[in-house]
């Protein structure tokens, strides 16, 4: 399964389509909204072929990134990964471990992301319509073609973001297993953002958000661990040499000295234990546990507990103040203190606006 | 390597040489380190003898009486002196094997070995206390025969050693071979190839003359494949067990093997000849960069014409000493009444280094040479409980046709030796033939061939028949020196109450000297104890074994991190739909 399927990567992709398909989404909504029936139907299909131009353009520039960047390594890398596995291994499964952490905090509060551009689209077409004067050409051509640049350069930045962070995280993967995973990807995030755009039900959405997070943090916790594994491996290889080497997943092929567990079986590494290799990508299984491999599992969950044990307090405290804030003033006023306070407080402000 | 007749002292007692016609000869040997430099690529300690290196070669007559007085001038280390294939018999206490027979002698101590010798042919004395001898302290030992056999076949006698060489020291090469480092156990590899203990030796051959070559493999590890160019090789002796002849163009001789052949020089001196030993490289886990595994030597017949290089080998196809014949015709035991069964493997205790076993024990040796058990503990000495838990031991009965099957679990070639005894080899497998299968074995040679080294192949096994003939304590082992270090050593306790009558009190004050000072007892069982000699308490142990799956530590490690995981989901969860809680309600 590691070989066929690259779970990071797959969240990768889901992350990173997910923004884009919300962003797309809202920018349809609001073409919707503002330009109702009672508008010219030919500006709107002109303005909605813009979107999907500027969608489309950006999707064609990142796949001819990423093919540039993929070939590259596939021709130059490997080798030179080779000799130094191991460490190359622990080196990116520690990123990606990081990375994967501070995504999953934001794919929570994804729901926010479609408030965030709500606002900023919003703002963008106001300026627009109270057109003040003495403006460059510049200007007058972006703002002509809005609809094409907002989501052309959403999909270029998000698509250029997810490239290389599969290139981080995929360099220790086998080629084979990324195009499942990028598919799957792709996909995922796309139904979401249209689950979105169809304004489904927010309550069962969030617990399929929070499913998938906690998934996300699993495999996160799994590649810490495997990232300090990988590394100790590495030094153990250096010590023993040819021996580690031949011992297979037997006596020999761990250090003993830092061993907290081993069982005979069960490796990740070997070509028959398919089934181990799921659990190894899953969670981070070794069927040779070392005390670092096993700390760090724990501590990292220990600073995932404390990081949103902190933010959820923190924003409870948000919450509550923008509460106030509400009372006191307008919902006018709402966008600004939600820009200031970021998409925490945006979520409670922006809320209303009809789907 | 002339061999040094200031070394010789030959007392021969007047008195005595009216009744029987032997004679005391008498070598003093101070064992010291030296330098020396025998492959010109490294000059290094070795340990000497007199301040020389190579050491001298030994060379009684069949019936002399050997003393030989040992000084342990190296300061640093124990020593001892084993001479290997010697019987032995009624001295025990002679075979010179470190906490089996005896205490190491100490630094600064002397010791003296005083024994007869009643056999005839080539054998070798070297160390016999852990890894040691590669380090140097090797020679041969020559036991002339005024009644050989084959007297009349050849003019000349040549001895020719064979030995790896390392330029490391014994001591740091052991320390980094049984290594948590080390996991697959992968012996050192030797750095050169020696003969004679130099290199490009060159041997003057008079033409149309015949020659006794003597050969010894002394080497720690490699066993040698050996020829000689355009000349045919007549084994005569294996082990200093007289063969009928046999021609052979290769030999292969493992460590610690002898085999004496007749060459019959060419009736002309118009050029020189090579003769090669090459290392057998299957028994090295790595082959080294630049590893030389061949020493070359030349048959001179003429100083003056060229030393050809040697010739290019197609194969090897050394002969098979199984289908050799001992001269005397000694007939196969063919009624076993004791059946020794030994099953060796390799594999990893929880210290994480690699060990040898023999029947799931390595070997470990007792706090109290066994020799000394033997004769402290009475009656009860014929009982095998009380030689300790990792010492692989054995108690025979007088007279018995003991049989050892061994069967060689591991992918690797060993030559095994038994002390005190040359045993028939009555079956031979194949490589990779497994177990010992007593149905299946094909019928045995009717006059096996005996030795005191027989090489086993690579997953295959071995029948070795002898006869209880000789009280003592005496090894079974691998006589490559990495695995008698790794454990790969079984103790025959051959007749004890025996042992008893011949020894009880006789040990010299010099052996139990060399005891004290090495702070070994030397009375009570494998431990020590003489009380309770069924009481281990306190004995030398092998590392234990790994653990074979989670450990208490392994399940305590593995909840936490399921709690861990759970504990994050559930934080995860509280975050995650708190903002709907937020506003909702």
């Amino acid at each position: 399964m590691p070989n066929v399927f690259a779970v990071p990567v797959f969240f990768i992709c889901f992350r990173e389509c997910l923004e884009t398909s919300i962003i797309v989404s809202v920018l349809l909504a609001f073409l919707k909204q503002t330009l109702g029936p009672e508008h010219d139907a030919k500006v709107r299909k002109k303005l909605v072929r813009q979107i999907w131009y500027g969608v489309g353009l950006g999707v064609l520039i990142c796949l001819i990134i990423c093919a540039g960047v993929i070939g590259s390594f596939y021709t130059v890398g490997t080798n030179a990964f080779e000799a130094a596995e191991n460490i190359w291994e622990g080196v990116f499964a520690l990123l990606a471990s990081i990375i994967i952490t501070l995504m999953g905090a934001a794919l929570l509060r994804v729901s926010k992301l479609q408030d965030k551009w709500r606002v900023k689209i919003s703002r963008v077409l106001e300026t627009r319509e109270s057109a003040v004067p003495a403006k460059g050409k510049w200007k007058v051509w972006c703002e002509k073609y809005a609809m094409f640049i907002l989501p052309f350069i959403t999909v270029l930045r998000e698509g250029i973001e997810a490239v290389l962070f599969i290139a981080g995280v995929g360099l220790g993967l086998p080629a084979t297993s990324f195009p499942l995973a990028v598919i799957c990807g792709l996909g995922a995030g796309i139904l979401v953002g249209y689950l979105i755009y169809k304004g489904g039900n927010r309550t069962s959405l969030q617990i399929f958000l929070v499913i998938s997070t906690c998934f996300l943090y699993l495999v996160a916790a799994g590649l810490f661990s495997k990232g300090v594994w990988n590394l100790e491996q590495n030094a153990w290889v250096n010590l023993a040499g040819e021996g580690a080497a031949e011992a297979g997943a037997g006596p020999g092929s761990y250090d003993i000295r830092k061993s907290v567990w081993h069982v005979n079986c069960c490796s990740p590494l070997e070509n028959g234990d398919g089934g181990w290799g799921i659990f190894n990508s899953l969670f981070g299984w070794q069927n040779s546990a070392t005390y670092g491999s096993v700390i760090s599992y724990n501590l990292y969950w220990l600073a995932v507990i404390v990081g949103f044990l902190f933010l959820g307090f923190k924003e409870r405290k948000g919450n509550s103040a923008v509460e106030k804030a509400d009372s006191e003033t307008g919902s006018g006023e709402n966008v600004l203190a939600g820009k200031k306070a970021e998409g925490a407080v945006a979520s409670s402000a922006v809320r209303e606006v009809p789907e | 390597m002339a061999v040094s007749l200031s070394n010789f002292l030959l007392p021969i007692s007047l008195l005595l040489a009216a009744t029987v016609h032997a004679a005391t000869v008498t070598y003093d040997f101070d064992v010291s380190w030296v330098y020396a430099n025998p492959d010109g690529l490294q000059n290094r300690p070795v340990i000497g003898i007199n301040g020389q290196w190579p050491i001298p070669t030994i060379r009684v007559t069949k019936g002399d009486r050997l003393v030989v007085n040992v000084k342990n001038s190296l300061g640093n280390q124990t020593t001892s002196l084993h001479f290997h294939g010697l019987y032995m018999n009624g001295t025990n206490h002679m075979d010179g094997v470190d906490a089996v027979t005896q205490c190491g002698i100490a630094p600064g101590s002397t010791f003296t070995h005083n024994f007869t010798v009643d056999q005839p042919g080539t054998y070798w004395y070297h160390s016999h206390v852990r890894g040691q001898y590669p380090d140097g302290l090797r020679g041969p030992l020559i036991v002339e025969d005024p009644d050989d056999p084959h007297k009349d076949l050849y003019d000349e006698e040549i001895v020719l050693t064979f030995s790896d060489w390392y330029h490391g020291m014994m001591t740091d090469l052991l320390k980094g071979f049984i290594s948590v480092a080390n996991p697959s156990g992968a012996e050192p590899v030797p750095d050169s190839a020696l003969v004679n203990e130099t290199q490009n030796l060159t041997v003057k051959i008079e033409p149309g003359k015949t020659y006794l070559f003597r050969m010894i493999n002394m080497g720690a590890f490699a066993a040698h494949y050996v020829w000689f160019e355009d000349h045919t090789m007549q084994i005569v002796e294996v082990d200093g067990v007289y063969t009928e002849p046999a021609d052979a163009d290769m030999l292969y001789m493992t460590a610690a093997q002898r085999v004496s052949v007749l060459i019959t020089a060419k009736n002309d001196s118009n050029s020189n000849f090579a003769f090669v030993g090459s290392m057998d490289q299957d028994l090295f886990d790595v082959i080294p960069e630049g590893l030389n595994p061949n020493v070359t030597g030349w048959l001179v017949y003429d100083d003056a014409k060229e030393k050809p290089p040697p010739k290019e080998v197609d194969s090897f196809e050394p002969f098979d000493d199984f289908t050799l014949v001992p001269e005397d015709k000694e007939e196969l035991y063919d009624h076993v009444d004791h059946t020794v069964q030994l099953d060796l493997k390799m594999d990893n205790l929880n210290d994480g280094a690699n060990y040898a076993f023999f029947n799931d024990i390595t070997y470990v040796h007792p706090k109290v040479p066994t020799l000394y058990t033997v004769l402290s503990t009475g009656s009860n000495a014929t009982n095998p409980a009380i030689y300790g838990s990792n010492t692989n031991q054995f108690v025979l009965k007088a007279n018995e046709v003991v049989e050892i099957i061994l069967n060689n679990d591991d992918p690797g070639k060993h030559p095994f030796h038994l002390h005190g005894h040359a045993f028939q080899l009555v079956h031979r497998s194949e490589d990779e033939a497994g177990f010992y299968d007593s149905n299946a074995a094909p019928s045995f040679p009717a006059t096996p061939m005996r030795r005191d080294t027989v090489l086993v192949h690579p997953n295959g096994n071995i029948v070795l028949r002898f006869r209880s003939d000789n009280p003592g304590v005496w090894l079974f082992h691998c006589h490559i020196e990495w695995h008698v270090a790794s454990g790969l050593v079984a103790t025959i306790i051959e007749r004890p109450l025996d042992i008893q009558a011949q020894l009880a009190g006789k040990i010299p004050q010099d052996h139990l000297d060399n005891c004290k000072l090495d702070g070994v007892p030397t009375a009570g069982n494998a431990a020590g104890n003489t009380a309770d000699l069924l009481d281990l308490t306190g004995e030398n142990r092998s590392p234990g074994t790994l653990p074979a799956g989670f450990t208490a530590r392994g399940i305590v490690a593995l909840v936490f991190s399921c709690v861990a995981a759970f504990l994050g989901m559930a934080v995860i969860g509280w975050y995650g739909m708190a903002p709907i809680k937020a506003k909702t309600g």
